[in-house]
C-alpha cells in the first residue's frame, strides 16, 4: 500500500498542467439543419464541429467572419448563442471487414440492431481520388450473371458503369442481380478453396429512398445469402438532406478500404439523381449561389470526385479495385438532362434501361444502342468474347430491319434470316429478375446461338430450350462447365466436345 | 434594394479605410459611423449594423478575457499579459475576472482562441472519456 501512495505522489510531482488551445465560435443563426457561426477563426473544410449535446456539424462554408455548419442530428436541441468548439477532425467512418453484412447510416453507425460495428479503422469521408501513377487498366472482369450485360456491355473491376433509365425499369434489379453474383461466386471459390479467386464485396448505397425498399431490397439479399458479402450504407428519405449528401462519400470511403488492402469491392450509389437534389438542398440552405435548375455551381465536381474514387491500383499500391455502378432515374426517357449528361460524361460508360422494352417484356430492358461500355471488353473473358463477339451488332441490326419490316414491306430470305436470329437473341436475353447465371452456361448457350442451334426453335419455345440446354449441361455435363470455366477461352478441343454435347441435346429435346 | 452581398462588401471596404498599420484607428471609426448615419443613403442602418459587427470582431480578436476560480497575484498576471502579447501583438488588452465554477486553475479567452486549464474543463474531459 504504501508503495502505491508514493507511486501516485510521484505522478502527482511528475504532472504538469497543460492547456491545450481550442478554437471556439458562437451560434448566431440557426435553421433548417444549417447552423450560421460566428468565430471559429480556424475552422477547415470538411472539419467536425462539435455543437455541444452530442450533436456533431460539418464546416461547409468558410466565410471571413462566419462559417456555415451542417448539423449530423436533431438540431431542435441546439440554441442561438450555444459555444460550439472546432474538433480539429475529418468527418470519418468506420471502415473494415467488421462491416460486412451489415446494415449502417451515414455515420457508419448500426440500423440492424445487431450490435456495435466491429472496427478499429476509420476513414475520412471526403478524401482525393488515386492518382494516375497509383491507377492501373481495367482487366478483370465483374461477372454480372446478366446475360446481355456480361455479353455485350462487360464490366471490369475498377470502372464505372452508369444504369440509366426512367422509373420502375429494373435500375435497382440490375444491381441486386449483381451483388447476389459475387456472393454466390464467392462462396463457390470458399467451398472450393480456391487461393486464386478475388472475392467481390459489396457496398449497397441506398440515397432518399423509401424505407420498405431498403427492407425490401435486405430480405432479398438474406434470402439469397448475399448478406455476409455485402454492406448496406442507408440514408432513408427521412434522413436530413446532410445525411444523403454524404452518404456516397461515405459509402467510397468504405469502398477504398477493401481496394487500400489489396481487396476488391463493388459500390452501387442508388440514386445519384436523388444524392444530387438534396445537395442542392443543402446548398440552398447554406445561402450558395445556385445556377441551372437551382443546383449549385459544383454539382458536377461533387459527382466526379465521388466516381474518380472508383479505380483499380496497381500493386505497389495496395493491388484492389473499386467497381462503382451510379444510378441514375431519367424523367421520361430524358437523358439530355442536367445531371444524367453529366453522369454520363464522368462514367465508362452506361447501361440504358427502355420503359418501352420493359413493359413489351424484355426484361431486363437494355437498350442496346444506347448502352456502352468503354473499358469493360478488355476486362471480359476470352471464352465470352468468342461467342458475343457479334451479338451486338446483329442486335442493332435486328432492331432496324424490324422497324423497317412493321411496314408490311415483302423481305428478301437474308433480311428475314437476320430479324429471325435477332428475334431469337432477345428472347434468349430476358432473364428473371434475381437469378444471375453463371458465365460458363452463359458461354455455352451463346456458342450454340452463335452456331445455328437456335434457328430452328420457334421464338416462343426459345425460353424452354434455354431452360432445359442449362439444365442438360448443369446436371449430366457439369465437367464441360468447369472446363470453361477453369480455362476461360474456348479451344478447339472445346469446341469439339461444346458441339457433340449440344448435338447429342438438340436429339432429345423436343 | 441593396443585397446584403453589397452591404458586407462596403462595411469591409468602410472598415478597411479605419485600419492604420494594422489596428482600428479609434478616430477614423467614429468619423466613419457619424458619415453613414449622416449622409443616410440608401440601406445605411444595415451597412451601419454590420461595420460596428466587423469592429467588434476585431476588437475581439485583440481582448483577452482571463478568468481565474480566485484573485490572481499580481506578478501572475503581469505573466499572463506578457504571454499574451508575445503570441497575439502589442496590442492587446486583458481583462481579469473573478469564475469560482471554474473550482481551480484559469481559462483564457482571445477571439474565437480558449485556453482551457481549469479544473472544470478538467473534469468535464473525464467524465467525456468515460
Amino acid at each position: 500500500m504504501a508503495d502505491l501512495l508514493t507511486e501516485i505522489e510521484a505522478q502527482i510531482v511528475g504532472a504538469k498542467a497543460t492547456a491545450a488551445k481550442q478554437n471556439v465560435g458562437v451560434i448566431c443563426e440557426i435553421g433548417d439543419g444549417v447552423a450560421r457561426i460566428e468565430g471559429l477563426s480556424e475552422a477547415m473544410l470538411n472539419e467536425m464541429i462539435d455543437l455541444g449535446h452530442g450533436i456533431t456539424g460539418l464546416a461547409l462554408n468558410l466565410d471571413e467572419t462566419e462559417v456555415g455548419v451542417v448539423i449530423l442530428g436533431d438540431y431542435t436541441q441546439l440554441e442561438e448563442g450555444d459555444e460550439v468548439r472546432a474538433t480539429g477532425n475529418l468527418l470519418q467512418v468506420p471502415v473494415g471487414k467488421g462491416l460486412l453484412g451489415r446494415v449502417v447510416n451515414t455515420l457508419g453507425e448500426p440500423l440492424d440492431g445487431k450490435g456495435r460495428v466491429q472496427s478499429d479503422v476509420a476513414y475520412p469521408v471526403e478524401k482525393l481520388a488515386p492518382g494516375i501513377i497509383r491507377r492501373r487498366p481495367v482487366t478483370q472482369p465483374v461477372q454480372t450473371g446478366i446475360m446481355p450485360i456480361d455479353a455485350m456491355i462487360p464490366i471490369g473491376r475498377g470502372q464505372r458503369e452508369l444504369i440509366i433509365g426512367d422509373r420502375s425499369t429494373g435500375k435497382t434489379t440490375i444491381c441486386i442481380d449483381t451483388i447476389i453474383n459475387q456472393a454466390r461466386l464467392n462462396q463457390a471459390a470458399e467451398v472450393a478453396g480456391d487461393k486464386e479467386f478475388r472475392p467481390l464485396y459489396s457496398i449497397y448505397v441506398a440515397i432518399g429512398q423509401k424505407q420498405s425498399s431498403i427492407a425490401r431490397l435486405i430480405t432479398v439479399l438474406e434470402e439469397a445469402g448475399a448478406m455476409p458479402y455485402t454492406i448496406i450504407v442507408a440514408s432513408p428519405a427521412s434522413d436530413s438532406a446532410t445525411n444523403q449528401y454524404l452518404a456516397p462519400f461515405a459509402g467510397a470511403a468504405i469502398g477504398e478500404w477493401f481496394m487500400d488492402n489489396g481487396m476488391d469491392a463493388l459500390i452501387i450509389f442508388d440514386d445519384l439523381s436523388k444524392h444530387a437534389v438534396a445537395y442542392r438542398q443543402v446548398s440552398l440552405v447554406l445561402k450558395r449561389p445556385s445556377g441551372r435548375e437551382a443546383y449549385p455551381g459544383d454539382v458536377f465536381y461533387l459527382h466526379s470526385r465521388l466516381l474518380e474514387r472508383a479505380a483499380r491500383v496497381g500493386e505497389q499500391y495496395g493491388n484492389g479495385s473499386l467497381t462503382a455502378l451510379p444510378i441514375i432515374e431519367t424523367q421520361e426517357g430524358d437523358v439530355s438532362a442536367y445531371i444524367p449528361t453529366n453522369v454520363i460524361s464522368i462514367t465508362d460508360g452506361q447501361i440504358y434501361l427502355e420503359t418501352d422494352l420493359f413493359y413489351q417484356g424484355v426484361r431486363p430492358a437494355i437498350s442496346v444502342g444506347l448502352s456502352v461500355s468503354r473499358v469493360g471488353s478488355a476486362a471480359q473473358l476470352k471464352a465470352m468474347k468468342q461467342v458475343s463477339g457479334q451479338l451486338k451488332g446483329d442486335l442493332a441490326q435486328f432492331r432496324e430491319l424490324a422497324a423497317f419490316a412493321q411496314f408490311g414491306s415483302e423481305l428478301d430470305a437474308k433480311t428475314r434470316a437476320q430479324i429471325d436470329r435477332g428475334k431469337r437473341i432477345v428472347e434468349l436475353f430476358k432473364q428473371k429478375q434475381y437469378s444471375p447465371i453463371p458465365v460458363e452456361v452463359q458461354v455455352a448457350v451463346l456458342w450454340a446461338v452463335q452456331n445455328g442451334y437456335v434457328d430452328d426453335v420457334p421464338v416462343e419455345r426459345i425460353k424452354d430450350f434455354q431452360a432445359r440446354l442449362t439444365e442438360f449441361l448443369t446436371l449430366r455435363k457439369a465437367e464441360l462447365l468447369q472446363k470453361i470455366a477453369q480455362e476461360k477461352v474456348l479451344s478447339d478441343a472445346l469446341v469439339a466436345e461444346l458441339k457433340t454435347v449440344i448435338d447429342s441435346f438438340k436429339q432429345t429435346w423436343k | 434594394m441593396k443585397t446584403i452581398r453589397q452591404v458586407k462588401r462596403e462595411a469591409k471596404h468602410l472598415f478597411l479605410l479605419c485600419l492604420v498599420n494594422g489596428s482600428v484607428d479609434e478616430g477614423r471609426v467614429r468619423q466613419v459611423v457619424a458619415s453613414v448615419l449622416r449622409i443616410k443613403r440608401r440601406g445605411y442602418l444595415a451597412l451601419a449594423t454590420q461595420f460596428e459587427r466587423l469592429v467588434k470582431l476585431e476588437r475581439l480578436r485583440h481582448t483577452a478575457t482571463v478568468e481565474s476560480a480566485a484573485p490572481l497575484p499580481s506578478d501572475l498576471r503581469a505573466n499572463v499579459e506578457a504571454s499574451l502579447v508575445r503570441l497575439y501583438g502589442p496590442d492587446m488588452s486583458t481583462s481579469f475576472a473573478e469564475s469560482p465554477p471554474l473550482i481551480g486553475g484559469m481559462r483564457i479567452r482571445v477571439g474565437s482562441d480558449i485556453y482551457d486549464g481549469s479544473v472544470k474543463a478538467g473534469l468535464a474531459a473525464l467524465e467525456k472519456s468515460f
